[in-house]
């Protein structure tokens, strides 16, 4: 059983496949290896080309960290020489020796305007504040303390980053406080923290000895730069890497300043164009930098985008981790280039695929331009041109396809041809055969006729002639004894003439039952034809019918019985004339026939015509239209003319006259019938 | 010149109004005709009168016109036999001239045409004697 897959529809789909021209299945083919092909390219091109990228990316970031710290770390040095000069100044000592506090707060805040510090302090040799750059006033405070106040009074000279309470921040100076004061900003991504605000400060700073002429340490100056809302490192640093370069309106690169978890200096914006301080870094960053201490690199969402990002911790002088310092580019332009190149690389393999489709297009042709072209030969073909043939284009395989196709059409041909002509012989065979069949049987019923007519003939003839032979004789004996004025005499008269007549038809009769054997001999039948018109033609000028004569000399001689072709000329040419009773054109004429192997006798006139219905009667004895005759004129011609071998035909238009045509073979062929019986 | 003795003439024909007829046609004082109808008739009144003329017809049921022919040539009759037939054909003609006929008439004939083969017949006869 054959398995219906027109319900399934994954078999149908297979199905409809292979049902689709040759052509589209290449294409489709080829398409779906071209697609399967292309989009595993493009998803493990894209993959490679990602990582590349963004590893690319990477090492830049952390290239652009490396060059943050290079700039964090010379402003700290900045400061420290600041410092350290600063304390060599020789106001110093001289304040410590003769006080003079205005005019020496006023000199030391000038050196911090001058450098740019925010904070500027002088302690003693135990600690404590002596004088405040900005706060002359506010002195005594014990700093000793301080990590950088003790390593100074050491003679050390250290700089770091430190974080810094909000009290001294407003022992130092109130606007500080207030710069170092945030408030903090939601983001989505960081951290839960407690607490919503930030009130200390972070500090970049270096402290310095202070020493007297003699050199002993008389106290220690402190100075430093709160970095809290304070760009100048990260805009330096932005400056410096990234050139101010900008993609689509955005700085690409970004610079932040963490304190602890809280952006505190930063160029990053937000989504109000303002820098993006307060807000702090999402969690996973502040895992891996502030509490595990270690370096972060790889794409993070910074503020409010995802950026490339490199961070590292800031540590104060005791290696504590206090912030961390942020460099970081824009993720979205290296996904724009990564789809460009992407997008350049899928563009090109669409080109080449498209390219190589019209290729496979023009391709698929040569396969199925012959094909196509077979398959229209195979309509003209079934639709009985035989002699179409297939154009050959090529010497490959539907090129030898398209010959051997020719070959058969040809053979198909040939056969065709064959059978056409074994048809056409066998219609010829079967119309010759039937011919025959129809002319022998035209004979046979026609000699039946004769013989079984020329029995009855004679028995007719021998019993009529008996009473006739009684009626004759005592008609003219009647006659004999009447003299030429008696009254019975015309009835006399009459009576024998009709028994004359009857005599004449009986004697017809047996003339034509006593169908002789031919008595043959070389013989012109020109001559024949020559003599019966000499006996006939005073008979035909009374008729007023003129005799044209077409008689062929170069015919050879036939062996015939003269006196029985002279009796069948002397019927037509006498039947002729009797059909134009009016008068008209009586046409002889002699010619061998095409195959020159008869000799044709044409005897043609303009008369009366004969009618359809008459035709098949014709030949048959006692048939006549004539008001006198026996009728069996024809019948005699036939039956002489059918025992020499020949045949005898008419044609035949009424009113516009009749011609009849014997044909007697040259050599005599045994006649087809006996003649008729001569004996009694 | 004595009175001649009348011409015996038989006329033999199975049909008796042909006989009758023939005798009509050829009835003057000269002739004495006698007829019969049929062969073995005419065999016997030959017999008894040894005519000078036989006329025949060719086709008779019993004793034919040819069988008659023969008989009377095989008996050496004198007589002249004039063959007919209502029945003409060139055979029979023939083979009754080859037995011994004297001529071969077809029917029907006119009263004339009987008495001149006759009066020939007896001329015939005469020159033999």
């Amino acid at each position: 059983m054959l398995a219906d897959y027109s319900d399934m529809p994954s078999r149908s789909l297979i199905r409809r496949f292979f049902d689709l021209p040759l052509r589209r299945k290449l294409i489709l083919s080829f398409l779906a290896v071209i697609s399967f092909g292309g989009i595993i390219t493009l998803v493990i091109g894209t993959r490679i080309e990602h990582r590349t990228i963004f590893s690319l990316a990477e090492s830049k970031v952390r290239n652009d960290l490396a060059a943050a710290w290079m700039v964090y770390n010379e402003k700290l040095n900045g400061i420290r020489d600041v410092v350290r000069l600063s304390a060599a100044r020789e106001f110093l000592p001289e304040f410590f020796r003769t006080g003079g506090r205005d005019e020496a707060a006023k000199r030391l805040d000038a050196i911090r305007r001058e450098y740019g510090l925010d904070i500027l302090t002088l302690t003693d040799a135990q600690g404590r504040v002596a004088l405040r750059a900005r706060r002359p006033e506010a002195f005594g405070e014990d700093r000793s303390g301080d990590l950088f106040v003790q390593r100074a009074l050491r003679k050390e000279t250290p700089a770091g980053t430190s974080i810094v309470p909000r009290t001294l921040l407003l022992e130092e100076a109130p606007d500080l406080a207030e710069r170092a004061y945030f408030q903090f900003v939601e983001t989505p991504k960081a951290a839960a923290r407690p607490g919503d605000h930030e009130e200390n400060g972070m500090l970049l700073q270096a402290t310095a000895p202070v020493m007297d002429g003699g050199g002993a340490l008389i106290g220690a100056l402190y100075g430093g730069v709160l970095i809290n809302r304070n760009y100048e490192i990260v805009d330096r640093v932005k400056d410096i890497v990234f050139r101010g370069e900008k993609y689509k309106g955005q700085d690409i690169g970004t610079v932040t300043i963490f304190q602890g978890d809280l952006r505190v200096s930063t160029n990053v914006l937000d989504a109000q164009g303002q820098r993006a301080v307060g807000t702090r870094v999402s969690r996973e960053v502040e895992r891996a930098v502030l509490v595990d201490g270690g370096r972060w690199v790889g794409p993070a969402f910074v503020v409010r985008e995802w950026h490339i990002t490199a961070y590292e911790p800031i540590k104060d002088i005791d290696g504590r981790i206090i912030g961390m310092l942020y460099v970081g580019t824009l993720e979205w332009p290296f996904l724009d280039l990564r789809n460009r190149v992407m997008a350049t690389f899928a563009g090109l393999a669409g080109l080449c695929a498209g390219f190589l489709l019209v290729l496979l297009w023009l391709a698929s042709a040569t396969i199925t331009r012959p094909l196509l072209n077979m398959v229209k030969a195979t309509d003209t073909i079934a639709k009985g041109d035989l002699n179409h043939r297939v154009e050959i284009g090529s010497h490959d395989e539907t090129g030898q396809l398209a010959a051997a196709f020719n070959r058969m059409t040809e053979s198909l041909a040939q056969a065709n041809e064959n059978l056409a002509q074994w048809g056409r012989m066998l219609e010829k065979r079967v119309e010759e055969r039937t011919r025959e069949l129809r002319e022998t049987q035209d004979a046979l019923v026609q000699s039946q006729k004769l013989a079984s007519l020329g029995k009855m003939a004679a028995g007719v003839a021998h019993e009529i002639n008996n009473p006739l032979t009684s009626i004759t004789i005592n008609a003219h004996l009647l006659l004999e004894d009447r003299g030429p004025d008696d009254a019975d005499r015309d009835a006399l008269t009459l009576i024998a003439e009709e028994t004359g007549r009857c005599a004449q038809i009986v004697k017809g009769l047996l003339e034509f039952a006593r169908q002789t054997p031919s008595e043959a001999s070389d013989a012109d039948i020109n001559d024949i034809v020559e003599r019966t018109i000499q006996l006939l033609d005073k008979q035909a000028s009374v008729r007023n019918v003129k005799i044209i004569k077409d008689l062929d000399k170069s015919l050879p001689l036939i062996v015939i019985d003269k006196n029985k072709i002279q009796q069948v000329v002397s019927n037509l040419v006498i039947n002729a004339c009797e059909a134009m009773p009016d008068g008209g054109t009586l046409t002889i004429v002699t010619s061998p026939s095409d195959d020159r192997r008869q000799i044709v006798l044409r005897v043609a006139d303009t008369g009366v015509g004969i009618p359809k219905a008459n035709m098949d009667l014709l030949f048959d004895p006692f048939f006549t239209t004539k008001s006198h005759g026996t009728g069996l004129g024809l019948a005699v011609s036939y039956g002489i003319v059918h025992q020499r071998g020949g045949t005898i035909d008419v044609e035949s238009e009424v009113g516009k006259g009749s011609t009849f045509t014997v044909k007697l073979p040259l050599e005599e062929t045994a006649p087809d019938k006996k003649p008729a019986k001569d004996q009694p | 010149m004595t009175e001649q003795t009348p011409k015996k003439i038989l006329v033999v024909d199975d049909e008796i109004n042909v006989c009758k007829s023939i005798r009509r046609a050829l009835m003057c004082d000269e002739y004495e005709i006698d007829m019969a109808t049929g062969g073995e008739e005419a065999l016997r009144k030959e017999a008894e009168k040894h005519y000078d003329v036989i006329l025949v017809d060719l086709m008779m049921p019993g004793l034919s016109g040819i069988d008659l022919l023969r008989s009377l040539k095989g008996q050496r009759s004198r007589a002249q036999i004039i063959m007919m037939t209502g029945y003409p054909s060139t055979k029979t003609s023939l083979h009754t001239m080859q037995l011994g006929a004297f001529d071969y008439l077809p029917k029907p004939f006119v009263p004339s045409e009987i008495r001149n083969v006759v009066i020939r017949a007896l001329e015939a006869g005469r020159a033999e004697e």
